[in-house]
C-alpha cells in the first residue's frame, strides 16, 4: 500500500525509539510492510520442533488472545497424584533458620555405606538375627565394603575377612550371601552407578554412558579455530624442549664424568710413576678391592621419582609418536584402602609401557583391562586438589605418579627401580671386567631347560631379572638337559658363564656344538670349564689388604670359582621333579649344618647388629611399616649373598614362594659341582646400595665401605606367608627368576635381611612393586647416552 | 485379517489418544518400537508433529489398522557420513541383486494382507515386493545403534567444531549443556527408558530419555530421595537411604530466600553427587540436555519450596562458570507438579538477576524447547512492555528508549530485545524512523497477565556475589 522507494534504515539499538501509545498512533498504514527490513530473529528452537502442532497452536492462542488459553497450552505427560505415605517416609521436621543456609564445603561426606539394604536383604537380616545380632546399618556397611573392594572381579572370602572385621560366622553367611547376590544382579554392582566411560573411547557414544571427563583444553574463542590447534603445537613444544633439556642435562652429565675419570686416571698414572709401578702389581692389587666396592652410578633421587618420569615421557612418545599423551594404564592401587573417601589416584594416568607382569596371581582384580587404554588430557578439571608435591617438572602435573604405577604414600620418597641402573665399571679399569656387565649361561630350575646366556640383575623390590642375550649357544641349549650340571641335588643350579671377553672366542668356537649339539654336550662342559679357567685372572695374594676386605675378597673369589646360584622355586609341577626321600633328608642335614655354620661364622664375622625384620603377616600391612624399612619384604630375597639360609630341595616342599639361597661360604657338595660362578655376592651387595648420595663421583668411587654380607638373624616368619607368595608368585612358563624366602616348614623357615644398612633399601611398597618393575625395559636414549650399547633383551619381569 | 499384519518400526497409522478435552483423537504416529510382553504387543508410538514427550507404548486396540502405512523409501534418518549401508538411490534395482529372501516371509505376509496399502494398486507384485524389502532394509539399517567411532556431529556451528583434520571421530564440543542436532536421536535415546519417578510427594512420568543405570529403567518405579535426589530401585531402599541422608535441603549455600521461595547455589565440581543426580533427574524432562560430560564447569541454581519438612525442590536453572557466549542460562527445568503456576518465569527472573549483579547481559542457550520459548519470549514480553509503559514523557515529549537501554536495564541480551518487540509487533518504520507502537490490545493483554502474575523476585533478598571464574586456574 505504502510505496516506500526508500530502503529502511537498519535497526540501530543505539538510536531512540519514540514510543506511540494507544490515541497518538499515527496512520498504521504506512507502517505496515516496513516490519520487513527489521530482520526476522530465529526464535532459538530447532526447526523441526518449532512446526510442532501443539506450539503453533499455542503461539496463535497467544496472538489471538494476548494471554494463555487452558486448552490451548502444549500438553504434557502427566503428574500422578501425591503420595499418601509421605509423612511416613519422610520422617521429622526441619525447622528453617533465621539465617541463610550456608554449607561448609566439604561437610557433606558423611561416612555413611552407600548402599542401601533392600526387602531381600531384610529376610537374610531376619535370619541371621534369630543367631546374632546385625544391625541394618551394619550390613550395609559390609556390603558397602564388598561391593567397593570388587572389581570386576569379586573379592574372596580371605580378603573379605580381612576387610570386614568381623566374626566368623556372620561373615561367612553375608559373604555367600552377598556373592549369590551379585552374581545374580543384572548392573555390575549391587549400588547402581551410571556408566562410566571407559577410555579406549569405546564408549563414546554409549547412551548410558554421562558425565565423561573433560579432557582439559584452553578455552578457545568461538570463532578461534586455530587457537586450539595452536595450544597443542605449544605443548608439543614445549614437551620436546623439556626432551631436550634432559638430554643436553645428561650429555653434561657424562661429560663431567668423563673429565673427571681423566683427571683421576691421570693421577693414577702420576702416582704410579712416583711409585714406580711400571709393571702394575700395584695397581693390581689396589684395585682387586676396589673393583668389588664400585659404585654403580646412583639413582637420581628426587622426590617422586621426577627423573624417571622424565624419561618415561620421553619413551612414551617415542612409542606413540601420533598419541604423545595416550598411556597404557595399569591400576595397581592398594584394593583395601578404605580411609580415603575419594579414589584420588584412580584415574590417574599409570604408566605400564611393559606387557603386563606375568607373575601377577590371576585373582587380582585390578589386572590390566587391555582396553583401558585411557586418553590422557593434560589438566583434569578435578584434579586441583591432589597432593602433589612441589613440581619441580613441568610435566610433574601430567603424570605425578611417575614411573611408579602404584599408590605412593604422603612423605615417602621412592627411589627408581635398580634393575636399570648399569653398573658401571671404572672405566680405567675396565679389564676387570665387572661382574654386572657379563652374560652368563643359566639354567632354570622350573621349568627345566637352560635360559641361554643371560645377565642378571636386581630388580626393584629385590627380584632377580634375567636378560637374555643372544649366543651362538642357545640352539645347542635348547637340546640339552639341564639336568647334566646337576646329578647329585635336586636343585637345578645355575651356571653362569662369561660371555665377553676372552671369553667370546671359547664360546664362539666349537662350530660342532652349533651343527650338532647333541654330541658335543662334553665338549660344551670342557668348553665351559676352559674358559673359566682361562678367563679367571689368578688373585694375586697379596698380603697387605685391607683388614676384612682381604677376607671377603676371598670369600668372593671363591664364590667365583665355586658358589652356584642355587634356585627353587614353588611351583607345585616340581614337585615330581625326582626328589626321593633319601635326597631331602640328607639335604635337610646338610640346611641344618650349613646352617649353624653361617650363624658361628656371621656372629664371629661381622661386629654390625642385623637388624632383622619381621615379615608381616599380610600384605597391606608393609605400605605401613615405616618408611625406612618396609620394602625388605621382598628386598631380603635378593640377599642371596648376605642370606645364609641354603635350601634347594627342600624348597620343593614348601608350601609357598621360592628362595635362592646360595651358600657363599664353601660347601663340599657345592664345590662337586664345577658351575661356572654367578659372582653375584658383589654384584648384589651393590645392587642393595642406593647410592643416593654419592652421586657426583659415584661412578669411580664406592659410597660406602667395603661389602659386607651382612649376616640376616633369622627370623621365624609367620604363618601367612599366604598372601607374599601370591604376590609375587613365579610363573614358570615365563621363565622368570624369582627368589623367594622359602624353607621346609613355615615354623622352621629363616629369614634373612641385609641388616647393617636400612638404607640400602629401594622404598617399595611390595605388593605393588611387581607392576612397576615392568617398566624398566625401554631405555634406549638413555643407553645410548651412557655409551653402552647392549644388546641385551630385557626378558619379562616378575 | 488384520492380526496377520507385521508391523515394522517405520510404519506409519493414526492411533487413538484423548486430547486435553479428554475427546478422543486420531493423530498420525509411527511406530518406533515393538516389543512383546505376555499376551500381547506393545507398540512405542511418536505422534508425528507432536512433541516426543508425548510418545508412548500403545496396546494394539488403539491402531487403526486400516490406515497403516508402509515406511517410505526416504527413512527420516538419513544415513550419515557414507556409512558402509547407505542408502541407494534407485534400491528397486539393487534390491533385486541380493534376493536372498531371508526377510521376505513376514513382510512379504504384511504387504499381502494389507490390500489398502495405498501404493499396492496399480503396482506390480513383484515391484512391490522389491519396495518393501527395501523398505525393511532401510529400517533395519536405521535401528543399528550408533557404532562407537562413528562421527557425532557436533552440536551448533561449525567454527566451534572438534572435529579435527585427522578425520578421528570426536567427542561432541565441551561447552554448553544442549545439543541441537539430532544426532543423539538414535534409538536408545529416543525413546523414554524409566517409567515412573517417585520424588517426594509426587510422581513423575519422564518426558524423554535419561542415562540412568540402566538395570534400573525395567523398575516400574524409580524412587528418588527428594533432597538428595539419590536413585534407589526400592521403597525399602529408599527407606533405608533416608535412615541416612539428612539432607533437608539442596546441598548448596542458600543465596536467596523470600518467603518460601529460595534459591540454592550449587557447585557442579564441588558437588559432583548432587549435580549428576540432578542433571540425571533434569534429562528426564529436557530433549536437548547432554549429560555427556561431567558437570564441572556448571553452577546449579536450585529453587526450593520450603514447608516443615524441608526444602522441596522445585526447578532449578544451571549456567556455564564461563561462558564464551553470553549464555547466562544452560538448562533451565521446572519440574512438572510445578508447572504452569509461574516457578518457570521466577527461575527466568532469577538468571537475569544475577546477570544484573554480574553486570552482563545474558541469553539462555539455544535450541530452546517448546516450553522454553513460551516462558522466555513471555518472561521478555512483560519485562520489556513492563518498562516502556513505565517511560513517562518529562516535558510533554515523547518518551522514547533505545534498544541497548532496554537491554541494560533488564539484562535481557540485545538480539533477545529485539525479537520480543519483533514478535508483540511493536517495531514500526514511520517517517523515516523507528518507532515502537503500543496498541490498545497489547497493554490490555500485559495488564491482564501482570495480575497473574504474583511470583516476583525480589533483588533485595539476593545475596550474591559473583566470582570470576575465569581468574581461577579451573573451574
Amino acid at each position: 500500500m505504502s510505496k516506500l522507494s526508500f530502503r529502511a534504515r537498519a535497526l540501530d539499538a543505539a538510536k531512540p525509539l519514540p514510543i506511540y501509545r494507544n490515541g497518538d498512533i499515527p496512520d498504521l498504514n504506512d507502517c505496515v510492510s516496513i516490519n520487513r527490513a527489521v530482520p526476522q530473529m530465529p526464535t532459538g528452537m530447532e526447526k523441526e520442533e518449532e512446526s510442532e502442532h501443539h506450539l503453533q497452536r499455542a503461539i496463535c492462542a497467544q496472538q489471538v488472545f494476548r494471554e494463555k488459553r487452558d486448552s490451548m497450552v502444549i500438553p504434557v505427560p502427566e503428574v500422578e497424584g501425591s503420595i499418601t505415605y509421605y509423612d511416613r517416609l519422610y520422617k521429622g521436621d526441619f525447622r528453617q533458620t533465621k539465617q541463610l543456609i550456608h554449607i561448609q564445603p566439604f561437610g557433606l561426606d558423611n561416612e555413611q555405606p552407600d548402599y542401601d539394604m533392600d526387602s531381600e536383604d531384610e529376610m537374610l537380616l531376619n535370619r541371621l538375627n534369630r543367631k546374632m545380632e546385625l544391625k541394618p546399618l551394619q550390613f550395609e556397611v559390609m556390603v558397602d565394603r564388598l561391593e567397593k573392594a570388587s572389581g570386576n572381579q569379586l573379592v574372596t572370602l580371605q580378603e573379605a575377612k580381612l576387610l570386614l572385621n568381623e566374626d566368623d560366622y556372620l561373615l561367612k553367611s553375608v559373604y555367600d550371601y552377598w556373592v549369590r547376590k551379585r552374581k545374580n544382579c543384572r548392573g555390575p554392582s549391587l549400588t547402581p552407578q551410571v556408566k562410566q566411560e571407559k577410555r579406549d573411547g569405546s564408549t563414546n557414544n554409549d547412551a548410558y554412558v554421562a558425565f565423561r571427563r573433560r579432557t582439559e583444553k584452553m578455552q578457545t574463542r568461538k570463532n578461534r579455530k586455530n587457537d586450539e590447534a595452536s595450544y597443542e603445537k605449544m605443548l608439543k613444544l614445549r614437551r620436546e624442549f623439556s626432551r631436550t633439556v634432559t638430554i643436553l642435562e645428561m650429555i653434561k652429565k657424562r661429560e663431567k664424568s668423563k673429565r673427571e675419570l681423566l683427571h683421576l686416571t691421570l693421577e693414577v698414572v702420576e702416582k704410579r710413576y712416583q711409585m714406580g709401578d711400571f709393571s702394575g702389581e700395584v695397581l693390581k692389587e689396589v684395585s682387586a678391592p676396589l673393583a668389588e666396592k664400585a659404585v654403580f652410578p646412583a639413582p637420581v633421587c628426587l622426590p617422586n621419582g621426577n627423573r624417571h618420569k622424565m624419561e618415561s615421557k620421553i619413551k612414551t612418545h617415542k612409542q606413540q609418536p601420533s598419541h604423545p599423551t595416550r598411556h597404557l594404564s595399569a591400576h595397581s592401587e592398594p584394593r583395601f584402602d578404605f580411609t580415603r573417601p575419594h579414589r584420588k589416584y584412580g584415574r590417574r594416568p599409570r604408566l605400564d609401557a611393559a606387557p603386563r607382569p606375568p607373575g601377577r596371581p590371576p585373582q587380582r582384580p585390578h589386572a590390566i583391562a587391555d582396553g583401558d587404554i585411557k586418553q590422557y588430557d593434560f589438566h583434569s578439571s578435578g584434579e586441583e586438589d591432589s597432593p602433589l608435591s612441589p613440581s619441580s617438572e613441568p610435566d610433574e602435573e601430567n603424570d605425578p605418579d611417575g614411573a611408579f604405577i602404584f599408590r605412593r604414600r604422603d612423605g615417602c620418597h621412592y627411589l627408581a627401580p635398580l634393575g636399570e641402573q648399569r653398573w658401571c665399571s671404572p672405566p680405567g679399569l675396565a679389564w676387570l671386567a665387572d661382574p654386572g656387565q657379563r652374560n652368563s649361561l643359566t639354567a632354570l630350575s622350573v621349568p627345566r631347560r637352560w635360559v641361554g646366556v643371560s645377565h642378571r640383575r636386581l630388580g626393584r623390590g629385590g627380584r632377580i631379572v634375567l636378560d637374555r642375550t643372544s649366543s651362538d649357544l642357545d640352539r645347542a641349549l635348547r637340546l640339552l638337559d639341564p639336568d647334566v650340571f646337576c646329578p647329585s641335588t635336586a636343585s637345578v643350579t645355575h651356571h653362569h658363564m662369561h660371555t665377553d671377553t676372552h671369553v667370546n672366542a671359547a664360546t664362539h668356537t666349537p662350530p660342532a656344538a652349533r651343527t650338532n649339539p647333541q654330541c658335543s654336550l662334553a665338549q660344551l662342559l670342557s668348553n665351559i670349564q676352559a674358559c673359566r679357567v682361562r678367563y679367571f685372572r689368578p688373585r694375586p695374594l697379596h698380603e697387605n689388604g685391607k683388614e676384612g676386605s682381604k677376607k671377603d675378597a676371598l670369600q668372593h673369589d671363591d664364590r667365583k670359582g665355586r658358589g652356584t646360584f642355587a634356585v627353587a622355586n614353588n611351583s607345585r609341577t616340581s614337585l615330581s621333579g625326582g626328589i626321593t626321600e633319601e635326597q631331602f633328608q640328607s639335604h635337610q642335614q646338610q640346611l641344618e649344618q650349613m646352617k649353624q655354620q653361617q650363624i658361628a661364622q656371621s656372629i664371629h664375622q661381622q661386629g654390625v647388629q642385623p637388624q632383622g625384620l619381621q615379615l608381616p603377616q599380610t600384605m597391606q600391612h608393609i605400605p605401613a611399616l615405616p618408611e625406612r624399612s618396609h620394602s625388605h619384604v621382598t628386598t631380603m630375597v635378593s640377599t642371596d649373598s648376605v642370606s645364609k639360609t641354603l635350601d634347594s630341595a627342600s624348597a620343593h616342599f614348601a608350601a609357598s614362594a621360592v628362595v635362592s639361597a646360595p651358600n657363599q661360604e664353601s660347601k663340599p657338595h657345592r664345590a662337586g659341582i664345577n658351575g661356572i660362578l654367578p659372582c653375584q655376592g658383589p654384584r648384589q651387595t651393590k645392587f642393595g646400595r642406593p647410592a643416593a648420595g654419592a652421586s657426583s663421583t659415584s661412578s669411580v668411587r664406592p659410597s660406602g665401605g667395603p661389602p659386607r654380607p651382612a649376616p640376616g638373624v633369622p627370623q621365624s616368619l609367620p604363618h601367612g606367608l599366604g598372601p607374599l607368595s601370591s604376590v609375587s608368585a613365579v610363573s614358570p612358563a615365563h621363565a622368570h627368576h624369582s627368589a623367594r624366602p622359602c624353607a621346609p616348614s613355615p615354623p622352621a623357615l629363616k629369614l634373612a635381611s641385609v641388616a647393617s644398612s636400612p638404607d640400602h633399601v629401594p622404598r617399595v611398597a611390595p605388593g605393588t612393586a611387581i607392576s612397576s618393575l615392568a617398566r624398566d625395559k625401554h631405555e634406549p636414549e638413555r643407553l645410548a647416552l651412557n655409551g653402552m650399547a647392549e644388546t641385551t633383551v630385557a626378558m619379562e619381569v616378575t | 485379517l488384520t492380526s496377520v499384519v507385521e508391523l515394522v518400526e517405520g510404519c506409519r497409522l493414526p492411533v487413538l489418544r484423548k486430547n486435553q478435552e479428554n475427546e478422543d483423537e486420531w493423530p498420525l504416529a509411527e511406530i518406533l518400537s515393538v516389543k512383546e510382553v505376555p499376551g500381547k504387543k506393545l507398540y512405542y508410538v511418536h505422534y508425528i508433529d507432536f512433541n516426543k514427550r508425548l510418545d508412548e507404548w500403545v496396546t494394539p486396540d488403539r491402531l487403526d489398522m486400516k490406515k497403516l502405512q508402509f515406511p517410505k523409501k526416504e527413512a527420516k534418518t538419513p544415513t550419515k557420513n557414507g556409512l558402509p549401508g547407505s542408502r541407494p538411490s534407485s534400491p528397486d534395482r539393487d534390491v533385486v541383486r541380493d534376493h536372498t529372501g531371508s526377510l521376505l516371509p513376514t513382510t512379504f505376509c504384511a504387504y499381502l494382507s494389507t490390500a489398502q496399502c495405498p501404493r499396492s494398486t496399480n503396482l506390480h507384485p513383484t515391484l512391490t515386493l522389491k519396495i518393501v524389502r527395501c523398505q525393511m532394509n532401510g529400517t533395519t539399517r536405521r535401528l543399528v545403534p550408533s557404532q562407537p567411532g562413528r562421527k557425532r556431529k557436533n552440536c551448533g556451528t561449525d567454527e566451534d567444531s572438534q572435529d579435527s583434520l585427522d578425520g578421528i571421530p570426536s567427542a561432541p564440543r565441551m561447552t554448553g549443556s544442549l545439543v541441537s542436532d539430532r544426532s543423539h536421536d538414535d534409538i536408545v535415546t529416543r525413546m523414554k527408558n524409566i517409567d515412573c519417578i517417585e520424588l517426594g510427594r509426587h510422581r513423575l512420568k519422564p518426558w524423554y530419555f535419561s542415562p540412568y543405570p540402566q538395570e534400573l529403567t525395567t523398575l516400574p518405579i524409580l524412587y528418588l530421595c527428594e533432597f538428595c535426589l539419590k536413585y534407589l530401585k526400592s521403597l525399602k531402599c529408599l527407606q533405608r537411604h533416608l535412615t541416612k541422608c539428612n539432607l533437608r535441603h539442596p546441598p548448596g549455600n542458600e543465596i536467596y530466600r523470600k518467603g518460601t521461595i529460595s534459591f540454592f547455589e550449587i557447585d557442579g565440581r564441588k558437588n559432583k553427587t548432587y549435580s549428576q543426580n540432578l542433571c540425571l533427574l533434569a534429562k528426564c524432562f529436557l530433549d536437548h540436555k547432554t549429560l555427556y560430560y561431567d558437570t564441572d564447569p556448571f553452577l546449579f541454581y536450585v529453587m526450593t519450596e520450603y514447608d516443615s519438612k524441608g526444602f522441596h525442590i522445585v526447578g532449578y536453572f544451571s549456567k556455564e562458570k564461563e561462558s564464551t557466549e553470553d549464555y547466562n542460562v544452560a538448562c533451565i527445568l521446572t519440574l512438572p507438579p510445578y508447572q504452569r503456576r509461574g516457578y518457570g518465569k521466577l527461575l527466568i527472573e532469577f538468571s537475569y538477576e544475577l546477570s544484573k549483579v554480574e553486570g552482563k547481559t545474558g541469553t539462555p542457550e539455544k535450541p530452546l524447547s517448546d516450553l522454553g520459548l513460551l516462558s522466555y519470549r513471555s518472561y521478555w514480553s512483560q519485562t520489556i512492555l513492563e518498562i516502556l509503559m513505565d517511560l513517562k514523557s518529562d516535558n510533554g515529549e515523547r518518551p522514547q528508549i533505545t534498544i541497548n537501554e532496554i537491554s541494560e536495564i533488564t539484562s535481557v541480551k540485545k538480539e533477545d530485545v529485539i525479537s520480543t518487540l519483533q514478535y508483540l509487533n511493536l517495531i514500526n518504520y514511520y517517517k523515516g524512523q523507528y518507532i515502537l507502537t503500543l496498541s490498545e490490545d497489547i497493554v490490555d493483554g500485559h495488564e491482564r497477565a501482570m495480575q497473574k502474575r504474583h511470583l516476583r523476585i525480589d533483588p533485595k533478598c539476593l545475596h550474591f556475589t559473583p566470582k570470576d571464574w575465569s581468574k581461577r586456574g579451573k573451574w
